[in-house]
């Protein structure tokens, strides 16, 4: 909903603008990204992790749901004075969403994907992050790929606000526990 | 800008009804904000922080007006004191009131999402997820030990037959997939129930590792739909050490009856989880947002009841500057009638009063001013009258004075205007006689007339005096007039009568005489002897002398009587007096001064007769001067003078002689009041009927060792070009 993300990207710009947060303790990153070249395609193999706070555990012992979003994006970026300044240009992006939660009665993790419409059961919660965490070969669009040149491929991971039931939505949002989208990072090319 | 902007804000009424618009379009956005499936739940955070800055607008501007209001008390502005009552009281009832309807909803909303969570509820939910988890159990058992048994079983057999023996297992279990992994994750050999799936159940990782650690595994699995199977992970038994290690792992149905039961507990008891944990922050975003609706109303109630009071107060306000401009004599005061209530109603009989007010001072104003015109006119009648008018009160004090009064008494009675008659009478023994009259005759209530007769310097004086009570006995009123003039012009008139009859009767028989005594002195000189002709002689010539005199006498008297005629024309005054000196310039022992005025003066005069008035005064100042045996000294001088109105001419001839014996100086200009041996008496008495005919007047002065001096005065007429 581009409302819903216009709205939070102003929530998170307040919040920046607002409570300054040097350090972020938690937060998810991008270990490693890969990109394969296999036959004429690419794939792209990447891990990242996942380390949550304990207000996201605790919300999700509770039985609160936790959407998180995995945002890869292929740029075409355009130099215009060297390495000081650069045109990015999006040509390719695409979200991959895992609803996780913790079910009760078998006791196990439920990661749901919500692109693929399947889901698998973890005994454990890092398990499940990890599975979570652990793209592998994905699959890049070869209509995009044909050329490498100055492509870049880039994703992050973080949590999906938005997603929250209503009554956790506005405290999240300003709250650092909750903030734990990771830095971009760029994946490398295989090496012709 | 800022400040124009909350000042452009906070008048007029209408930011007060867009503003209540405002608030209320807020408040039901951050309700609707709150309400769980609305489209605006995401937007909560900005309608929640326009909603703080409306509350830091609202405070800056009841700030504003609050701080507006305590400098017009502390000024003592009129109506500051009203207002700021009005807003305490306000004030109060506003947060007195929300103050407690706030603690009310606090306490309700806190209570009543509270009493949604019950400890019973919980346990009875945690028990009954309890009882699911062993009423699962007891099948897991079963269901791990018939698991080892078929692991027991497959371990036994070779690599070849384990496919085959897979799905025989598996039929024979009513399992849904059986499956072979070795501990490295990859897949030996598998046999699913369902032919639509293909690719076998993965075993996560948590339980390889527990397996590793020769732990069998056996859990519930929740799958799509929320439906549950039962999943199952024991080691295969090695044969030899050398055997690769594998594990066996099999998902078991769940009879659907319980699947269901289990999945229901499931449910409620998350739903219950979850909501009990959202309900702190549900309870914070309930009062965040009742709090920030109950500040807003509150802030604009207030800043409401500022406005209204200042609109309440500002009418009264104005009336209270009115009254103060009334009661400082500004009647123009006009207030802005506004309503049509009480204020109203008060406001527009304020205005009706300064109106008939303004009405009142104008027609005082206005008859003030008549009056005043009156008493000017009065002023000026009494004062253009010729006889004397006072008036004077009860107990005898002068009260009123015109300007002739003074000039007939010679003493300025309008300087002494409020003093009594007694202090007026010690002033000379003419006013003494006068106050003495008008004090004889005040004593009866009634008019009287009677005729006075005062001496002044110019000669006797006689007043004719009448006198009127003034109405309701408040005084007196004296008219009196000077008739002196009168009475010696009445006897002017009866010796003009006399000298015309003399002159008639005595002037015929006087040249028959003369010539009768020529004829006898002619025939009978010659007759008589020698020396008695001499004698003859003498006698006829002394009869014709004296004829000659009783002649010149007579033309004398036929000229006094002589009716006006007079031949008026434009004469210069010093060239006239210039050339009737020259005829007395042959005696040098005859002096004479003419002291000329500065400008040539013109003025209209019967040539004849006023030479004719110029030699008789000359001819009676030098024979005066003989007579006393003195130096014949004369001084001639003429000016042009303002006295009553008008322009004059003044003449004034001075001789050094011994000046007028005091009892003769009032009938000095009557026929035959002369003190010298020559002339025959006429010579003044003409002067001043010739003066009298030009409209002049004339008069004489003793001027103590200076001599004497005769003053003629002539009205002076702008000359007709």
């Amino acid at each position: 909903m581009p409302v819903c993300s216009a709205a939070k990207r102003l929530m998170q710009l307040l919040c920046w603008l607002v409570l300054p947060m040097t350090a972020h303790a938690a937060q998810f990153a991008v270990n490693q990204a890969q990109v394969y070249q296999i036959g004429s395609g690419h794939t792209l193999n990447a891990t990242i992790s996942y380390s949550l706070t304990p207000r996201v555990q605790e919300a999700l012992e509770n039985g609160v749901p936790i959407t998180f979003f995995q945002e890869i994006q292929l740029l075409d970026r355009t130099p215009i004075l060297g390495d000081w300044w650069q045109w990015d240009e999006i040509i390719w992006a695409t979200e991959i969403r895992y609803e996780l939660r913790y079910h009760d009665l078998s006791q196990q993790y439920m990661l749901h994907s919500l692109d693929a419409e399947n889901h698998r059961n973890f005994t454990t919660l890092t398990s499940a992050l990890n599975a979570m965490g652990d793209i592998t070969n994905l699959i890049l669009p070869p209509a995009f790929t044909k050329s490498t040149d100055n492509k870049i491929l880039r994703l992050r991971s973080g949590i999906d606000l938005t997603a929250l039931p209503s009554p956790m939505r506005p405290g999240a949002m300003i709250s650092s526990k909750w903030d734990l989208t990771s830095d971009w990072f760029e994946a490398i090319w295989p090496s012709d | 800008m800022a400040l124009r902007l909350i000042r452009r804000l906070s008048t007029g009424t209408a930011p007060y009804f867009s503003l209540a618009i405002m608030l209320l379009l807020l408040a039901y956005l951050l309700s609707a904000a709150t309400q769980d499936k609305s489209r605006l739940n995401d937007l909560f955070l900005i309608i929640f922080g326009i909603g703080i800055s409306c509350l830091l607008v609202l405070a800056g501007l009841l700030t504003r007006g609050l701080w507006r209001l305590y400098r017009d008390f502390q000024r003592k502005s009129a109506g500051s004191r009203l207002t700021l009552r009005l807003v305490s009281l306000f004030v109060l009832l506003i947060v007195g009131s929300t103050s407690i309807v706030y603690g009310f909803s606090v306490h309700f909303l806190q209570r009543g999402i509270n009493s949604w969570f019950d400890v019973e509820v919980e346990q009875a939910l945690n028990d009954s997820l309890e009882l699911s988890r062993s009423a699962f159990g007891i099948r897991m058992r079963t269901l791990l030990r018939q698991t080892r048994m078929m692991a027991g079983v497959l371990s036994e057999l070779p690599d070849s037959s384990l496919g085959h023996n897979l799905r025989e297992l598996n039929r024979l279990s009513g399992a849904l997939e059986l499956s072979i992994w070795n501990m490295d994750g990859r897949i030996v050999v598998s046999s699913i129930d369902n032919p639509a799936i293909i690719v076998p159940n993965r075993p996560d990782e948590a339980i390889v590792r527990q397996i590793k650690q020769g732990e069998d595994y056996i859990g519930l699995d929740p799958v799509e739909d929320e439906e549950l199977q039962l999943r199952a992970a024991v080691r295969i038994p090695r044969q030899s050490p050398l055997d690769e290690e594998r594990l066996l792992h099999v998902l078991f149905p769940v009879n659907e009856q319980l699947s269901t039961l289990g999945k229901n507990v499931q449910d409620a008891y998350t739903d219950y989880k979850e909501l009990s944990y959202l309900r702190q922050p549900l309870v914070t975003i309930f009062t965040l947002t009742l709090s920030l609706i109950v500040f807003l109303t509150v802030l604009a109630s207030i800043w409401f009841a500022v406005w209204i009071s200042r609109r309440i107060v500002e009418p009264l306000q104005e009336l209270a500057e009115g009254t103060q401009a009334v009661a400082s004599g500004n009647y123009n005061m006009q207030l802005t009638a506004s309503g049509h209530d009480e204020i109203g109603f008060l406001v527009r009989s304020f205005n009706q009063m300064t109106q008939r007010l303004t009405q009142a001072r104008n027609a005082s104003q206005r008859s003030h001013r008549l009056l005043e015109q009156q008493t000017s006119y009065l002023t000026t009648v009494l004062g253009s009258l010729s006889s004397g008018v006072i008036t004077i009160d009860k107990d005898l004090y002068l009260r009123t004075a015109n300007v002739a009064s003074s000039k007939i008494l010679g003493v300025n009675l309008q300087q002494r205007l409020e003093s009594s008659l007694d202090n007026l009478a010690q002033l000379n023994d003419n006013l003494q006689s006068f106050a003495m009259l008008i004090k004889n005759f005040t004593l009866k209530p009634m008019a009287w007339e009677q005729q006075l007769e005062l001496s002044q310097t110019k000669g006797r004086q006689t007043l004719m005096c009448h006198g009127t009570p003034l109405p309701g006995e408040t005084g007196w009123v004296v008219v009196f007039d000077d008739i002196t003039t009168l009475i010696q012009a009445q006897r002017h008139a009866a010796w003009g009568e006399v000298a015309r009859r003399l002159a008639h009767e005595i002037k015929n028989p006087l040249t028959p005489i003369q010539l009768s005594a020529e004829r006898l002195q002619h025939k009978y000189v010659s007759l008589v002897p020698t020396d008695q002709a001499e004698t003859l002689t003498k006698l006829t010539d002394t009869i014709v002398h004296q004829v000659e005199a009783m002649k010149e006498m007579v033309n004398e008297f036929s000229d006094y009587a002589r009716s006006p005629g007079l031949q008026l024309e434009w004469l210069s005054v010093g060239d006239l007096l210039r050339e009737v000196l020259t005829l007395y310039q042959s005696n040098p022992q005859h002096q004479f001064a003419l002291l000329n005025s500065q400008e040539d003066l013109q003025i209209r005069v019967d040539r004849n007769r006023f030479r004719q008035v110029l030699h008789n005064l000359l001819k009676n100042a030098i024979e005066a001067s003989e007579e006393a045996g003195m130096s014949v000294d004369i001084i001639i001088s003429y000016h042009a003078l303002r006295y009553q109105h008008q322009r004059w001419l003044e003449i004034t001839v001075q001789d050094q002689g011994p000046g007028f014996p005091a009892e003769m100086i009032d009938t000095l200009f009557e026929p035959y009041a002369t003190t010298k041996t020559k002339g025959t008496g006429l010579g003044l008495a003409i002067v001043k009927k010739i003066i009298e005919e030009h409209g002049g007047d004339v008069w004489a002065e003793n001027l103590g060792a200076d001599g004497a001096g005769i003053i003629i005065r002539l009205p002076l007429e702008d000359q007709q070009t």
